[in-house]
């Protein structure tokens, strides 16, 4: 027994090292990373959701520059604030996060201002998302995919059309509907329909929506962030309400399903780039920003994520049958952003949040 | 006042206190440490925007006082001790019979219960997605042996997460129950039998002494980590069951309240040692010393 | 007597049958043409294809493996002798090092991972492989040291006296006659603590740094465009591999038990001629 333990060992082992030789052709060592290739180690530190960018072009932008990109990744905007505290804004070299975040990040010193002179695309990108609260003088981030969170449902289950937030307290719904775990997001659409903004700071208006939300309840079958729009797909539920990504995944999956753009307001979120404050290899990070916002890359780096385009000039390279999912459609370019809110606002949204799920779960 | 110890026990055991060397360090250095800091935020004020301010406050724990929280505790409470059940009901007699194999099957039987295990548990909660979705795996087994004749819908229900449960936490259970069952000395169980003790008296005045104390170690391992584990809930019961574990989740992430997060798992630490070291008077188990 | 002991069969058989039938569905549907994880959309091997050329993927699979196997071994080491000393030593502080080395399983992951960052950070470690094996070693402890510490316990003593006496010295003892007798549950613990550290992600994601992924880690974090077939495909093929290995290794050892008894008849008959 012992014997079969120590051949299982080595066996793991090997199986290791064959994974690790198996793929890099002209890779050096890629542990380590101090290259003593004379010049100084070219190397990226990329830090944000994984699947996030095509593998092809990460590929290309190695080969083209030299620069070796490690990809690392966080789950939540948060664990990456903390990561970047814990680090005094060192270790990564270039940050993709949400909105809200940046506005914390970029509050903390923990990012540094980026240099236009050496992003030569910078003039690619979208007016629309610039002079934004996270950065009203675009001196830190460039945006990078933007998302409106809206109602997709299949007609034939609904056995109605829904125009709005309002319609998910249908009772025709019961049981039926699939939320976005963003509570933010989802107490914010209940504000809307009671005609407030998501960011208000008035706690009995929280606590009102709160209360509406209870009667939701009965309706909600899941609450889910990631792949929610497979319940959606499988016909686990009849309506589902999803990011942007995930509404365009449900439309490709089936034809049959409709999207609702909701009567009462839309919410906006914007993703961004910044480089961490003491970013070791700022460079490396310009330049690819540089790369990344050059039409053709941007084209084929949105079609892979499904989010709407923040790059102006790389709307024309997007392929016909994608172009209306990546491309706001002109009718919709009012939306209200979810902004960070006072402390006590904050709790207020925590708490009807969990009552809410207590709620559904009865 | 481990000299005194050494010198009473004599050369042999100071040689052999050097075994002891490992597991002191990592107790009070990466154990003990980083929980003394853990303890220390949870008296701390909460920041603007990240970490904590340097004042003393009892608030907190005060807040855990909440109707809220502390129904949250309970359902936690409820789904770790329901599971637990089920798992000593499902995974005993498991190790008990694995035991009694052969020694080619017993070492056959440990790597086939813990193959599983060597892939992701979100890889395997999907699995269990496909078996309980609408018109999934059982809904069509069920409907074809016409049993019902629509969806259950049992995906995103209580027994789905109770499922999860079990499967995460099973082997844990039936490994600790296996490795102390394996030991036993089954001549005394036959000579129980022979004197005339019937099946079930044979097996709790033989059996279950000699093997509670891998059911105690297995209940440990069950228990613990049951309190705290969220995920399970949250993918196969649609998160809609609030548990300590994702209340403290939210308060780190999405509310940036650190010391309020560390309060909250302080609470929780405590609330796990009382019941554990309950469950070990109750299980009067000697040959176990120890804390909890 | 045979009677009950096939029902204690049917039953392993059957539990044992359940815990495989997600496993078994995720590799059916590794071979799943649709996105959707969970809906058939049809045959197709085009996962694999992506998982191959996915280079990320199989560096976070050898920092896995790499992680997984330290830390599995440190803490099978450390958890052993604890387990061992704390048998033959009694010590007043054993009870409370024993309680403190399991209270990282009671506080759930997120915390411990926020304070071990904090931790690692104050002491200046750099975070990255390091920061990595020395957290997974610390939750990986108690599980080997309370499937060792349930097998000693009240364990026949007598043998390991009676050696002693044989003269045999404390390394010979230990590995003569100790070791085979609290094997099963080395095992045991180190079969679940390796499973732990492969599955980790909540700590990891925080102990980590930028040049070190794991598997769990990246497949966790495909939060904005969601977890695709890939997945299922990655875990099929882990599957295969370890069953190989398994096979090989029973192979190996049997082959060897072969010899052993071939070479003892030879013993034998040269003895009777």
């Amino acid at each position: 027994m012992k014997k079969t333990i120590a051949i299982l060992l080595s066996l793991l082992l090997a199986m290791g090292l064959l994974a690790g030789c198996g793929g890099g052709g002209g890779d050096d060592d890629s542990q380590g990373g101090s290259g003593s290739d004379g010049e100084t180690a070219k190397e990226l530190n990329l830090y944000t959701w994984d699947g996030m960018f095509p593998q092809e072009v990460l590929s290309d932008f190695e080969a083209e520059t030299g620069i070796r990109i490690y990809y690392s990744n966080f789950d939540t905007d948060e664990a990456m604030l903390a990561k970047l505290e814990e680090t005094e804004g060192g270790d990564y070299d270039l940050v993709i996060a949400d909105d809200y975040i940046i506005e914390l990040v970029v509050a903390e010193g923990l990012a540094q201002k980026l240099d236009p002179s050496k992003i030569s695309t910078i003039g690619n990108i979208n007016p629309l998302y610039q002079g934004q609260f996270y950065d009203p003088a675009d001196e830190y981030t460039i945006p990078w995919g933007s998302g409106i969170p809206l109602i997709v449902y299949n007609p034939a289950l609904t056995g109605f059309d829904l125009t709005g937030y309002e319609d998910l307290w249908n009772p025709a719904l019961k049981d039926n509907v699939a939320l976005i775990a963003n509570y933010r997001v989802v107490n914010g659409i209940t504000l809307k329909t009671m005609g407030q903004s998501f960011n208000t700071e008035d706690l009995d208006q929280i606590a009102a929506a709160g209360e509406k939300m209870k009667l939701l309840a009965e309706n909600v079958r899941v609450i889910n962030d990631s792949n929610t729009q497979d319940f959606l797909v499988s016909e686990e539920v009849a309506a589902a309400f999803l990011y942007t990504s995930q509404v365009n995944a449900a439309l490709a999956a089936r034809d049959d399903l409709k999207i609702c753009y909701p009567k009462e307001g839309l919410g906006f979120g914007i993703m961004a780039a910044f480089i961490p404050s003491k970013a070791p290899n700022s460079d490396a990070a310009h330049q690819f920003l540089d790369y990344l916002n050059r039409p053709e890359v941007a084209a084929k780096c949105f079609e892979f994520l499904g989010y709407y385009c923040t790059n102006k000039a790389a709307e024309e390279h997007i392929s016909a049958e994608l172009y209306d999912q990546l491309v706001v459609p002109e009718t919709v370019t009012e939306g209200e952003i979810v902004q960070n809110i006072s402390q006590e606002a904050e709790d207020a949204h925590a708490k009807i949040w969990n009552e809410f799920k207590a709620a559904c779960g009865q | 006042m481990r000299k005194k110890h050494q010198n009473r026990l004599g050369q042999q055991s100071g040689a052999q206190a050097l075994l002891l060397l490992p597991i002191y360090a990592v107790a009070l250095i990466f154990v003990l440490g980083p929980l003394l800091y853990m303890i220390y935020l949870s008296f701390m004020s909460r920041a603007q925007v990240w970490g904590f301010v340097n004042e003393f406050t009892l608030d907190n724990y005060a807040q855990m006082l909440e109707p809220m929280y502390l129904s949250t505790f309970a359902a936690s409470l409820k789904l770790a001790l329901t599971s637990t059940v089920l798992i000593i009901l499902i995974g005993y007699p498991f190790g008990y019979f694995m035991a009694r194999l052969s020694a080619d099957w017993k070492r056959r039987m440990m790597l086939l219960i813990m193959l599983p295990f060597w892939t992701s548990s979100l890889i395997r909660l999907y699995g269990w997605i496909i078996v309980f979705r609408s018109n999934g795996t059982l809904d069509q087994l069920l409907m074809g042996l016409r049993i019902t004749d629509r969806p259950l819908k049992l995906l995103y229900t209580y027994p789905a997460v109770v499922v999860g449960m079990i499967y995460a936490l099973l082997p844990f259970m039936i490994l600790a129950v296996y490795s102390s069952a394996e030991k036993m000395d089954w001549s005394l169980l036959d000579a129980a039998r022979d004197l005339g003790a019937g099946r079930i008296k044979a097996f709790f005045s033989i059996t279950l002494p000699l093997t509670m104390p891998g059911l105690l170690s297995g209940v440990i391992l069950t228990f613990i980590p049951s309190m705290g584990l969220f995920f399970i809930a949250d993918i196969l019961g649609g998160n809609k069951i609030v548990l300590v574990g994702s209340l403290i989740q939210e308060f780190l992430t999405k509310g940036r309240n650190l010391p309020l997060a560390a309060a909250m798992s302080v609470v929780l630490m405590l609330i796990t040692t009382v019941l554990l070291s309950l469950y070990r008077r109750i299980a009067k188990t000697r040959e176990l010393e120890g804390l909890i | 007597m045979k009677k009950q002991w096939k029902w204690s069969h049917a039953y392993l058989a059957a539990i044992l049958a359940l815990t495989y039938v997600p496993i078994l569905l995720t590799v059916v549907y590794s071979f799943n043409e649709s996105k959707i994880t969970s809906v058939w959309g049809g045959l197709s091997l085009k996962w694999y294809r992506e998982l191959f050329s996915d280079r990320d993927l199989r560096e976070a699979l050898v920092n896995s493996l790499v992680l997984a196997l330290c830390s599995c071994g440190a803490a099978t080491v450390i958890g052993t002798m604890g387990a061992l000393g704390m048998e033959k030593v009694k010590l007043r502080a054993n009870g409370w090092i024993e309680y403190i080395s399991t209270l990282p399983m009671m506080i759930p992951e997120i915390i411990l991972g926020m304070v071990f960052m904090a931790t690692f950070s104050l002491m200046g470690l750099p975070f990255g492989m390091t920061t990595l094996i020395i957290a997974h070693t610390t939750f990986c402890v108690p599980y080997i040291f309370m499937m060792v510490k349930a097998r000693l316990a009240g364990m026949d003593k007598s043998i390991e006296e009676a050696a002693r006496d044989l003269g045999a010295g404390p390394f010979r003892l230990f590995w003569d006659i100790t070791l085979p007798m609290i094997l099963p549950a080395v095992l045991s613990g180190m079969l679940l603590a390796f499973a732990m550290s492969f599955d980790d992600v909540v700590i990891s994601l925080f102990v980590t740094g930028p040049k070190v992924n794991t598997l769990p880690i990246k497949i966790y974090t495909k939060l904005k465009t969601g977890v695709t077939p890939e997945i299922n495909a990655l875990a099929a093929l882990l599957l295969v591999v370890i069953i190989a290995a398994l096979l090989l290794s029973n192979f190996i050892s049997a082959q060897g038990r072969r010899r052993q008894k071939r070479a003892a008849e030879a013993q034998q008959a040269e003895a009777a001629a």
